[in-house]
């Protein structure tokens, strides 16, 4: 096999790396969006368990029944969720930088790659 | 921002001004699907506050209601208590409110919508016209 079939070979796989790359990538942000949203609802919620009196009732919707929950319970419930959230757009966010890094990486070897090739091509 | 940055659009090959072009599209579809998203949310709970002012200071006897049972069937109610309300507060869980505090919390997340909305509505007007010059450069482009 001639060099310049094997870069070429090389390439295709280098290329074939980086789309899996990229589309590990736009997954983790595209959930990391997702928890972010979530995170917006809870924080909102927690504000709202904050701001209400003292004797007001509190249910949760479990399927289509609600139920009648304590209040402090829920109020924890919320702030735990919170960190857990939180938590995990850490998490992600970390995923989302090393993919990132991983990704520049890949994308010099590729280009190295294309300039050999085109080098054994003349 | 492109239109700001170390490359010049005029430099580019029509190939990639294309694939700007493509980017800029997606971006202002995307704005204007969540500009109409947040309007919906806006007109929910626009409704959620109609129907406690119909409902609010209504005295005994005139507490007659018709329950939806589907769309095009009713039967006739009567309501038992109308001096609380529940309120969906999101994620799942819903409060007992009296009818001016739910009002109360329907109206804040009214004026946080707009708000939100009004933001959204001039980034939107900024991207169309960051856009229009572009689409005036490719069509330059391709007459040469």
């Amino acid at each position: 096999m001639s060099v310049a079939a094997v870069t070429q070979q090389q390439l295709e796989k280098q290329v074939g790396e980086f789309q899996n790359l990229q589309k590990e990538y736009s997954k983790a942000v595209s959930s990391r969006s997702t928890l972010e949203a979530q995170l917006k609802e809870n924080e909102m919620v927690k504000k709202e368990f904050d701001n209400i009196k003292d004797d007001a009732t509190v249910y949760k919707l479990i399927g289509p029944v609600l139920v009648k929950q304590d209040r402090p319970e829920a109020a924890a419930n919320v702030n735990k969720r919170i960190e857990y959230i939180s938590g995990e757009i850490k998490r992600l966010e970390a995923q989302i930088k090393s993919f990132e890094e991983k990704q520049e990486q890949k994308k010099m070897e590729i280009v190295k790659l294309q300039t050999a090739f085109e080098q054994l091509k003349q | 921002m492109a239109s700001d940055g170390p490359i010049n659009l005029a430099d580019l090959p029509l190939q990639q001004l294309q694939a700007v072009k493509n980017q800029m599209d997606e971006e202002i579809q995307h704005l204007t699907q969540s500009y109409a998203q947040l309007k919906q949310a806006q007109v929910k709970f626009s409704d959620s506050i109609e129907s406690l002012n119909n409902i609010d200071g209504r005295k005994d006897g005139k507490k007659n209601v018709l329950i939806p049972l589907t769309s095009s069937l009713y039967v006739p109610g009567t309501l038992a208590d109308v001096s609380k309300v529940i309120v969906d507060i999101g994620t799942g869980y819903m409060i007992d409110k009296s009818i001016p505090d739910a009002k109360d919390f329907y109206k804040t997340k009214v004026t946080f919508l707009r708000e939100n909305l009004d933001g959204l509505q001039e980034t939107i007007t900024q991207r169309e016209n960051q856009y229009k010059g572009k689409r005036s450069l490719a069509w330059l482009r391709r007459r040469n």
